[in-house]
């Protein structure tokens, strides 16, 4: 049976169902997109001061995905304006640019963005001292006078209470050191390489190196079984530490780049030793790591990758991006089916169904397009 | 959009409008970026840094939306207009729900002050007996 198609406009919309459709579709979007948006702005608003740790994503590359998404949007009008035209070269030539913009924007979120972050970490101290003795073996003597600057941009540009506070002031616990985890040093002294990922997908590497005191004295009053290689055998839903199965008494850590950025202004004035730490993300010192900080087990009240659990920040930012992105995957699926040859024949067979089917996919894309215009600048830079 | 334009439109039209759509996204993402790179929260404010960052995507926004997605063309048809109108007030209503409700509450930067309703009298205090 054939379903018939009305490509003529109706009277009393002025369009033809299929596009009246769609808008309908966009319309129940903007409410979903809508409702996240403001979820995301009330918890903006109502974070305390210098706790939104938005100041950690890398802009570079938010800027970038968003040219990326623009240009896409201006291929598939072109697409479609060629079928206008009759040009069916010039459509695919145009279709095809548009999936492959769209690739490249999921590939950059799915092997480099995302994975980066779960492999970033954040450490915060037990005591204000023992968070003074790393900052001081990472910045040197004179750390605080530098330090609550960065602090501030990094975590809220809004945050002027510490600015001008005296040091003695400034809580140094609560205030994180980030970088990547290189090693670990077990109870007998030895040091283990873990390398940057340590030989596990991203997405795992965050949850194997958990670490929560608070948790950890929630999980103490519960009875632990341990296994008969005297490691603890974890239930469902159990709080997994890492350093508790491993042994570790100390993680070795390279102090990252990304949120440093006063490095080289201070390393002039002899201030940042680990400015010798390359910029691209790796450890091309000498010794395979740039510099490199040891922190006692005992130090480290929390840490946390930057995944979803890490800060109501990174958990909107994750939902937020990747309902977008399912979106994008969606849009390259459909814009696949229609360079089949399958679909080729619906255009010999009728082309005005044909342009009309590009161009309700035309209309969805924009919407996607349209999301990420408003989720740039309040992801990347507000 | 209506199906009755000649090819001629769509050539001396309709793509250079792509062009000048496409050529005011790239320009807004810059500003935008570059406002963000030269620290324009801290030195308007956060309040003025979102009305920039905002109005900026807004421009972006309705240059897609009126070329890009047709509107020129078809903003005068009832259906769209009606939905799209529905639309902005339900998203507009729901942002005023949950921001506008918290408009007593801490502000980033500002003092806490979720609870201090300024202008309500003192809570009556019990006298103690002695």
């Amino acid at each position: 049976m054939e379903i018939p198609y009305y490509d003529k406009e109706r009277p009393d919309t002025g369009l033809y169902n299929g596009k009246a459709g769609i808008w309908l579709f966009l319309a129940s979007e903007v409410m979903l997109f809508g409702a996240l948006f403001s979820a995301y702005v009330l918890l903006r608003v109502g974070a305390e001061p210098g706790t939104w740790s938005m100041g950690l994503m890398n802009q570079w590359v938010g800027a970038f995905n968003t040219l990326i998404l623009i240009a896409s949007s201006a291929t598939i009008v072109m697409a479609w304006v060629c079928l206008k035209l009759n040009d069916w070269k010039g459509f695919r030539k145009w279709k095809w640019a548009t999936v492959v913009f769209a690739f490249i924007f999921l590939i950059v979120k799915w092997s480099y963005e995302w994975p980066a972050k779960f492999t970033h970490y954040d450490v915060t101290f037990v005591t204000n001292e023992s968070a003074a003795k790393v900052y001081t073996d990472v910045l040197g003597p004179e750390f605080l006078k530098t330090q609550p600057t960065i602090w501030q941009k990094r975590f809220d540009p809004l945050k002027k209470d510490e600015k001008n506070a005296p040091a003695s002031q400034v809580k140094l616990k609560d205030k994180p050191l980030d970088g990547h985890i290189v090693g670990y040093i077990d109870s007998e002294g030895a040091k283990h390489e873990v390398g940057a990922a340590w030989g596990i997908p991203f997405w795992s590497h965050a949850f194997a190196w958990r670490h929560d005191r608070k948790n950890i004295e929630k999980e103490r009053d519960k009875s632990i079984r341990y296994g008969e290689d005297g490691r603890p055998v974890y239930k469902e839903g159990h709080f997994r530490d890492t350093f508790r199965d491993k042994d570790i008494k100390a993680i070795i850590f390279v102090p990252a780049h990304g949120t440093w950025d006063h490095k080289e202004k201070h390393a002039d004035s002899g201030t940042v030793k680990y400015a010798e730490a390359n910029h691209d993300g790796g450890h091309a010192h000498s010794d395979g790591h740039g510099y490199t900080v040891t922190i006692a087990r005992e130090d480290i009240s929390r840490l946390s990758s930057y995944e979803p659990a890490h800060s109501t920040f990174f958990a909107t930012y994750y939902t937020l991006t990747g309902l977008h992105a399912l979106h994008v995957l969606g849009g390259i699926l459909v814009m696949l089916y229609h360079l089949l040859p399958v679909s080729r024949r619906v255009y010999e067979k009728n082309p005005v169904q044909y342009t009309n089917r590009i161009e309700i996919t035309g209309l969805f894309w924009h919407f996607v397009d349209l999301v990420w215009i408003f989720l740039f600048p309040i992801l990347y830079l507000l | 959009m209506s199906n009755d334009h000649s090819p001629e439109y769509y050539k001396k039209k309709f793509i250079p409008l792509i062009y000048l759509v496409g050529s005011i996204l790239i320009v807004g993402t810059i500003i935008t970026f570059a406002a963000d790179k030269m620290g324009i929260a801290e030195k308007w404010g956060f309040i003025n840094a979102t009305i920039f960052a905002m109005s900026v995507a807004v421009v972006k926004a309705s240059a897609v939306m009126y070329i890009f997605m047709h509107l020129k063309w078809d903003i005068k048809l009832k259906t769209i207009s009606l939905t799209l109108g529905c639309t902005v007030i339900f998203f507009i209503g729901m942002m005023w729900l949950t921001v506008g409700s918290e408009i007593d509450s801490n502000k980033p930067g500002h003092e806490e002050n979720t609870w201090n309703h300024v202008g309500q009298p003192e809570p009556e205090t019990v006298p103690t007996e002695r």
